[in-house]
């Protein structure tokens, strides 16, 4: 368009022949343009599930979609689609129409807008803790603790109740910093309400000291009390906590960031009595437990989530704050939203249902049930303008999908280890982005109590999966023998990555040689690490190549805790399924995707954390600086020099 | 520019001549009325320059106008509340101005403070102290430190200062601690454990930020001043046996006088103003304080970029009305500078 005026611009003077032409020209150029291509749509919200959505924008860029997303948190993005200055929003909480913090309800028009759940997660504590100037990796907290920590009642690292969710561990006497956001933000309402539900007396206490009662309700802007650092966005949190001045820090971040910037976060104590972490196995079990609403009559509520059965889930693996986020996609047009941008957001949406799914997991998030799948590709159907796809949902790829519709990647994800039971034991695995750095823990917390407490952890994995193999039926072979593949099911056709094909249980899957398996440390300095050729592998960090390698070190050091009797070297092997839980990864899970689906998103599945976050950033930062400075001021100094010599010695 | 200025005034001008008395009572005392008419050219400048002038006028009132119109809800609902509340919850009408102004001014007193002394330094140095050849150099780098944008001053505090100021901040505090401006809640120099995250994101950094972009214009303004202090004047002082230091004392330091308030005031203008660089650094709250070192502060401009962005109705208002507050001290403050500016001797040879 602005093609065409500019040449019409400079046509009046010419002759009308010319005239004439010059609108032809542009035209044509205007409408092929339109027909021809996607438009560019525009984004805001949620900076938890960003790095989720960060991935899906670089990876639909090849075709041709353009997509910008602006991480301003949740709250701004629901505010700014109201405002129709961006098409799409996301958030993890719905619209608030009766918010309970007191803040101003919003209103969208009805039937103007619909849910549709994009990516899983759990909200992480990333923490800056050291002992005897060592990083601690293997922190655990019970989430009265966690509550407390955030409400100024703890406030320092050595409290009693700390101590005892920390036996393992000799606790500093240094005062806890919790950082929390400053912007209005759905991770900010998940928790709080987390906290209602579960800790309502430590909620209500700290909202009367915090001023902001009587509206105590959940909210999306944190109250805040002196001794607390506020800062914006998941990245301003990650970022803060990650400064080497941070030491004591602790702020609640999706466990995308935490593996980002390569920090460790808490394990959290769930029903079962077990601390766990929130991998992205974690985070499919537990979200088993979530009411998802099905009453497709009220766009209102249509699939968004009640999470009380999270929080009180009876599964060890369960990690009590996981959750789904939210796009929330236009259904009219209105505003600059127009059915060519709706053309662009429906391929987007069905490229982040369908394709992205299956690299979620590499990042930090867990993929989504094939349920919420199905049920996405409705919602998108309601956006105008949209080219309706018939998509085979077998050929997505996502690592939840197995042949009998039940949830794979929750099937197999490991049982914790004993270690991470409540009680006198501690692993010393270490967790988040530094998994493969274990903590020290004292000798007294590495024993099993004689006639110990049911190590048999690995045994009792549910083969829900059919007859997939698990880590107990696995031969011990040689040492280095990455029994990892053997774990992975048979269900999903999935590849066994493991580089001793002979190890695989995967029937119709291809037994890649090539693929880089780090089977042991997964996530966190996962990210980031692209495989080479096609076969790059989900959740799989370390490119290690050999079955001995990718044994994680931490597992390693434990493995008498878990196994109980099994003696430690050769016996790694044969427990490694119980590995697999302190590494976060898809050890077992999620490796079937890392064959199939891989070649219809190439080799690139990488939206490299590491870059956008930590102190790799503020490096780059620094440089940028400096280069700036240097350019701004050396060299228009030079120049001013030089031309106001010339202008002297005109003089 | 500057560089012609200090010539032309260098240039001995020693002889003054004086017009003729004219007596009142004489014919040629009436005005005399130039009747010639004004060509095309004269009038259209006329007219522009007129219509130029007028429109900033025109942009100043309508700004102001504007947020008050825009803040009326808010300020009514408000009532003279707006001023003595500290926190900002507009939504159930609890909302003022009280700790976030504070805040404000705590942040652009300290980068006053801070880039006082650096600006009047770099500033008599440049004009009475520097060689002629870094002279030009220096006038280049200060002036160009005024173009580097506020965001990489503000990454280059949040990466760099941040981490590296918390020894200065933590030995004001173990040393001067007794002052409330230095003292800092939850902080234990004692104890060799104890937290650094106490002196980060406070008021103080921010102010050293913002100092870095207050010191060109301050730096600016006092250079104008310095330059023109007359050469007679600053010859006297040398004859007499003066040396450079009593020349700077008893003729450049009080000649400039209304040049260094008025320098410091609009630098004091941008700092109340200034926004992404405090952004990025403080760690926003809504509690009255004083701790300048303290984590934890809040300012106006950066409450509005904060906050804009997720509210509506009555809480955008209430932004309007800190904004509205903040528009009218900043003017207060900048007319205040160009009185005092106007009033040195140097009189309309600075650029204020």
């Amino acid at each position: 368009m602005r093609r065409s005026t500019e040449r019409a611009r400079r046509c009046p003077a010419a002759a009308a022949l010319l005239l004439l032409a010059c609108l032809f020209v542009g035209g044509t150029s205007a409408s092929t343009a339109v027909a021809g291509s996607y438009q560019r749509i525009s984004g805001e919200g949620s900076s938890w599930a960003a790095n989720a959505i960060d991935a899906m924008r670089v990876n639909v860029k090849k075709f041709g979609i353009t997509v910008d997303y602006n991480p301003s948190g949740s709250t701004a993005g629901r505010k700014n689609f109201l405002n129709g200055t961006v098409d799409f929003a996301a958030s993890e909480i719905p619209f608030q129409f009766k918010p309970e913090d007191g803040s101003a309800p919003e209103n969208p028009a009805p039937g103007s807008y619909a849910y549709m759940p994009v990516v899983a997660g759990g909200t992480a504590f990333m923490y800056n803790l050291k002992i005897n100037g060592k990083q601690v990796t293997n922190l655990r907290l019970s989430g009265a603790n966690v509550a407390k920590i955030f409400t100024g009642a703890i406030t320092s690292w050595d409290d009693p109740a700390i101590v005892a969710d920390n036996p393992g561990l000799t606790m500093p006497t240094r005062a806890i910093v919790p950082v929390v956001r400053s912007d209005g933000s759905g991770s900010t309402a998940q928790f709080t309400s987390w906290m209602i539900s579960q800790h309502s007396d430590v909620w209500t206490d700290y909202c009367n000291r915090s001023g902001r009662a009587p509206a105590c309700g959940e909210t999306s802007f944190y109250p805040i009390i002196s001794g607390m650092i506020s800062q914006a966005g998941d990245l301003g949190i990650a970022g803060y906590v990650s400064q080497g001045f941070a030491e004591g820090a602790i702020g609640y971040v999706n466990y995308s960031y935490a593996l980002g910037t390569q920090f460790p976060v808490a394990k959290v104590l769930n029903s079962a009595g077990f601390y766990t972490e929130p991998t992205p196995q974690n985070v499919a079990v537990s979200l088993l437990k979530a009411q998802i609403n099905t009453d497709e009559s009220n766009p209102a509520v249509y699939l968004t989530q009640q999470l009380e059965g999270v929080y009180t889930d009876a599964d060890p693996r369960n990690y009590p704050l996981s959750s789904y986020s939210y796009l929330i996609l236009p259904t009219k047009v209105i505003g600059q939203f127009n059915e060519d941008k709706g053309l662009t957001l429906g391929a987007f949406s069905y490229y982040a249902m369908c394709e992205a799914q299956q690299t979620s997991a590499s990042l930090g998030y867990s993929p989504m049930p094939i349920n919420l799948v199905q049920a996405g590709f409705d919602q998108i159907r309601k956006i105008p303008g949209v080219v309706v796809q018939d998509i085979d949902i077998a050929q997505c790829k996502n690592p939840t999908f197995a042949a009998d519709g039940s949830n794979l990647l929750a099937d197999t994800a490991p049982q914790p280890k004993a270690c991470d039971q409540q009680g006198a034991l501690q692993c010393a695995d270490g967790t988040g982005g530094l998994s493969n750095v274990p903590t020290a823990v004292l000798a007294s917390a590495t024993t099993p109590a004689a006639g110990g407490s049911t190590p048999t952890v690995g045994a009792t994995a549910p083969a829900a999966g059919g007859g997939s193999a698990t880590g107990a039926t696995t031969p011990a072979s040689g040492g280095s023998t990455p029994t990892v593949g053997a774990t992975a099911p048979a269900a999903g056709g999935g590849a066994a990555t493991g580089v001793t094909p002979v190890a695989a249980g995967g029937t119709g899957g291809a037994a890649t040689g090539v693929t880089p398996v780090a089977a042991g440390s997964t996530g966190g300095a996962a990210t980031g690490v692209t495989a080479p050729a096609g076969a790059s592998a989900t959740g799989v960090t370390t490119p290690a190549g050999s079955g001995a390698a990718a044994v994680d070190p931490g597992v390693v050091g434990v493995t008498p805790d878990a196994a109980g009797a099994a003696p430690p070297g050769p016996s790694v092997g044969a427990v490694s399924p119980t590995g697999c839980d302190a590494d976060t990864g898809l050890c077992a899970g999620g490796t079937p995707t890392a064959v199939g689906g891989v070649a219809t998103i190439g080799a690139v599945t990488t939206t490299t954390l590491s870059q956008s976050s930590g102190w790799g950033v503020s490096v780059v930062l620094l440089l940028l600086v400096a280069i700036l400075t240097v350019g701004l001021v050396i060299i228009p100094a030079l120049a001013w020099r030089h031309l106001s010599t010339a202008g002297s010695s005109l003089r | 520019m500057t560089m012609l200025d200090t010539e032309v005034l260098d240039a001995p001008e020693m002889t003054t001549t004086l017009p003729a008395v004219v007596r009142s009572d004489s014919p040629a005392a009436s005005a005399r009325t130039v009747d010639a008419q004004r060509g095309l050219g004269d009038r259209v400048f006329f007219r522009g320059v007129s219509a130029s002038g007028m429109l900033v006028l025109i942009i100043m009132g309508a700004v102001g106008v504007f947020l008050a119109i825009e803040a009326k809800q808010a300020l009514v609902k408000a009532g003279p509340s707006f001023l003595t509340t500290a926190q900002w919850e507009p939504d159930r009408g609890r909302f003022g101005i009280a700790a976030v102004m504070i805040g404000t001014v705590l942040i652009a007193v300290v980068a006053v403070a801070v880039a006082l002394p650096i600006s009047l330094g770099a500033s008599l140095f440049i004009t009475e102290v520097a060689p002629t050849w870094l002279r030009s150099w220096l006038i280049a780098m200060v002036d160009l430190m005024a173009a580097v944008p506020s965001v990489v001053y503000g990454l280059w505090g949040l990466f760099f200062l941040q981490g590296n100021i918390i020894g200065l901040s933590r030995w004001l505090n173990t040393w001067f601690g007794w002052i409330p401006l230095f003292e800092v809640t939850g902080a234990d120099p004692t104890n060799p454990l104890s937290n650094a995250s106490v002196y980060t994101a406070s008021a103080f950094v921010a102010g050293v930020v913002v100092a870095m972009m207050v010191m060109p214009i301050a730096c600016v303004v006092m250079r104008q001043v310095f330059s023109q202090v007359p050469p007679g004047e600053r010859e006297g002082a040398y004859a007499l046996g003066s040396t450079r230091w009593g020349m700077i004392r008893v003729v450049a330091l009080p000649f400039g006088r209304g040049g260094i308030i008025g320098g410091t005031m609009l630098g004091l203008g941008r700092a109340l103003g200034e926004t992404i660089a405090v952004v990025l650094i403080i760690s926003p709250s809504f509690k009255i304080s004083f701790h300048a070192l303290e984590a934890g502060s809040n300012s106006v401009s950066s409450l509005i970029a904060i906050r804009y962005n997720e509210t509506s109705g009555i809480g955008l208002s209430a932004l309007f009305a800190a904004g509205l507050v903040l528009f009218a001290l900043t003017l207060v403050i900048n007319f205040t500078a160009s009185w005092f500016i106007s009033r040195s001797r140097s009189g309309e040879g600075s650029e204020a």
